[in-house]
């Protein structure tokens, strides 16, 4: 066992003897996912499986909609722990990932104890009853017996100094809080990050991740994501709207339609009592698939009998 | 490949070897990586083993296309790995470095903790605070060239001058118009800052007796340069590539140039060193010529960059003579595009300065009514104009 980089956190596949017996190979994972779901393919499981064993933050990558977000909250119910996500933007700052402290309720309990004539130390006030976790700090206090799962959406978006700030606090797998002192993991957290490339990640960030990219899925597994996740829907529906939603993205589109897109356009079909794709059905839903109004130009141009795939052999 | 008769550790060496051999960074750590993972996924078949390595192994997606060939080459047994160097077979990914230089030392840090990031030089280059004293300098840097290096268009100047032109092109800093960010600062804002009036109040006993309030920190726009260089622009791409350099290294900008196709040049022209960077980002954009795909190139800078959020509410700088191959109508449709995005879009045309020029061409005049601030940057005078439309608004 070659020595662990100080980035891979505290905890190796070995200490959590729990979720090896879970997870004891990428089958056993595969299976499980489809069990709350989620389907994956072999690249796909491998790198969860790496990331839950290895204890190493997985680098998502790929286009919206292809289910980079589901995939750790897939994870999350696979393992049966608590997710945590935090949505990163332009000019989030650390006390968002972190903790704050509550000081409305601070503030209360000093004009309480003077109500009642009692002394409060300032030791009282910063209590762990006043701190308000935020995601990163949740997931690296959560309990155990097994990692709680961390999701950093679109850690792209972030500056560069908050993804520094982040990994720095992943890495050593504990938050110092000056009025309380450190918070160390007792289980560090599965940490999954996803990205849609708006810049570059430092060298540091990716150096420390696994990385995989996820491709788009052929139409028939896109057919298989969306009955298992619009239950009732019919099979010869499906089969028509993922091809249709295949026959988009052929088209030079702003926004090609992904499988988000292909689940909520199947659940506006089957709310309407659609059961086979016809032009006016389409004609009728466009809204759900196309979500651009250039893309509506160009799919109105060929036609929603072209969409309804009339004329197939 | 039935069963692997190798070990995990001479495996994952023996495979990064290979790949480092044909180009692809594999750091030590990475090939431990793959060693301790393939203990956990003994790589039973070829799939699984191709899984494993790529997910511990490829940082990016640029690298996948020469990872699967030196890997095929290793395990199909087809050629050997050390002469699929640069698979030229594959397009190059948007973003993808060839690695033809040796790793440079701050890249090699022991410490990842502790490493500056290496895309651009943050520290020490001027914030938006001290802009005005920068551009006092700057001012004054170019009031002392020659009166000629101010006027003559770059076209005409001797290699000579050029060097001197790109040194004060260099120290143009462009400072783009502030937003209000998310974060807060004490000032005259409308929101109460919650903690520091319990801080202050903590002082004073537990009393409030003063409300702090929270004012929006302004922060600088994102600035983005999309620089031609087709075969019209030569005579100025080298001064451009100079701007668009010291845009990234001074003002953390986002460099593109374009032909007939979008290339990312911030990961090039980052860092320190000037003539470096302009060496890496002159090795993407040599050998060009011919026409400028104007409408097309906007467009793949707008889905693949764009659209993610590189451009919303950036101020926009276009650097081309706006000679499109294009339709005009196309034109007009990506930029009425990327004016929804952005902020600001500056066009930067060095044949506007010609006499008797009028946008009436093509491209120019379906893209005249989208921009913002049109400027010719055809000489050191002209990049002021340059300089002040992109700090304006």
């Amino acid at each position: 066992m070659p020595p662990s980089d100080p980035g891979s956190g505290a905890g190796t596949g070995e200490r959590d003897d729990d979720v090896a017996q879970l997870l004891p190979d990428i089958a056993a994972l595969a299976a499980g996912l489809d069990a709350v779901d989620y389907l994956t393919d072999l690249g796909l499981a491998t790198a969860l499986f790496l990331a839950v064993r290895l204890r190493q933050p997985l680098l998502l990558e790929g286009e919206p909609g292809v289910g980079k977000t589901a995939a750790a909250q897939a994870l999350a119910r696979l393992l049966q722990t608590p997710l945590f996500r935090l949505q990163c933007y332009e000019g989030i700052d650390a006390a968002e990932a972190l903790y704050e402290w509550d000081h409305p309720r601070q503030l209360l309990a000093v004009r309480l104890a003077e109500a009642r004539h009692a002394e409060v130390a300032e030791a009282d006030l910063y209590g762990p009853q006043y701190l308000l976790r935020r995601p990163l700090l949740a997931a690296i206090a959560h309990p155990g017996p097994r990692p709680a799962v961390l999701l950093l959406d679109e850690i792209d978006r972030a500056d560069a100094e908050f993804e520094a700030f982040t990994f720095q606090a992943l890495a050593e797998a504990a938050v110092s809080i000056p009025e309380l002192g450190t918070v160390r993991a007792t289980h560090p957290p599965v940490v999954v990050l996803t990205s849609n490339r708006t810049r570059d990640l430092h060298d540091a960030l990716t150096r420390r991740c696994l990385y995989h990219w996820i491709d788009h899925p052929a139409p028939e597994r896109v057919a298989e994501i969306v009955r298992r996740r619009v239950p009732g829907s019919d099979e010869p529906l499906v089969h028509d709207a993922t091809a249709a939603i295949g026959r988009l993205r052929a088209l030079d589109l702003v926004k090609p339609p992904g499988i988000a897109e292909a689940i909520d356009w199947v659940t506006a079909l089957s709310l309407l009592g659609v059961r086979r794709l016809d032009p006016a059905a389409v004609a009728a839903t466009w809204g759900a698939v196309l979500k651009n109004r250039d893309d509506l130009d160009v799919a109105a141009d060929r036609g929603a009998a072209w969409l309804a795939g009339a004329g197939r052999g | 490949m039935a069963d692997l008769p190798v070990a995990p550790g001479p495996l994952a060496v023996g495979l990064s070897a290979a790949l480092q051999r044909a180009g692809l960074p594999v750091t030590a750590d990475r090939a431990a990586r793959l060693a301790r993972a393939l203990r956990l996924v003994p790589p039973v078949d070829r799939d699984s083993l191709y899984w494993t390595a790529r997910v511990t192994l490829v940082p990016t997606r640029a690298q996948l296309p020469l990872f699967d060939a030196v890997f095929s080459a290793v395990f199909d047994g087809r050629l050997d790995p050390a002469d699929s160097r640069g698979d030229d077979a594959a397009p190059p990914a948007v973003g993808s470095e060839p690695r033809t230089r040796p790793v440079p030392p701050d890249r090699r840090r022991s410490d990842p903790a502790t490493s500056a990031p290496d895309d651009g030089p943050r520290a020490g280059s001027p914030g938006a605070g001290d802009a005005d004293g920068a551009e006092r300098e700057t001012v004054l840097a170019v009031a002392s060239a020659q009166e000629r290096l101010g006027t003559t268009a770059f076209a005409e100047l001797e290699p000579g001058e050029l060097a001197e032109v790109r040194d004060l092109v260099r120290r143009l800093v462009l400072a783009t118009p502030q937003r209000l960010s998310r974060r807060s600062r004490p000032g005259q804002g409308r929101r109460i800052d919650v903690r520091r009036t319990v801080a202050a109040a903590q002082r004073r006993g537990g009393d409030v007796e003063r409300l702090v309030f929270a004012e929006r920190r302004p922060r600088a726009r994102r600035l983005v340069l999309l620089c031609d260089v087709s075969g019209s622009m030569q005579p100025y791409s080298r001064v451009f590539l100079t701007l668009l350099q010291g845009a990234v290294a001074d003002a953390s900008a986002e460099a593109f140039v374009f032909a007939t196709g979008v290339t990312r040049l911030t990961r090039q022209l980052a860092g320190r060193d000037v003539d470096a960077a302009l060496a890496r980002a002159a090795a993407v954009c040599t050998g060009w010529s011919g026409g400028t795909r104007l409408a097309a190139s906007i467009e793949e800078f707008l889905a693949v960059f764009g659209r993610r959020g590189m451009a919303r509410g950036a101020v926009v700088v276009v650097l081309s003579d706006g000679w499109a191959t294009d339709p005009p109508e196309e034109v007009a449709a990506a930029m009425a595009r990327l004016r929804r995005l952005a902020h600001r879009i500056v066009w930067v045309n060095p044949r506007a300065a010609a006499p008797g020029f009028a946008p009436r061409v093509g491209g120019m005049a379906a893209a005249l009514p989208f921009c913002d601030a049109f400027v010719s940057g055809h000489s050191l005078a002209a990049l002021q104009e340059v300089v002040a439309a992109v700090r304006a608004g």
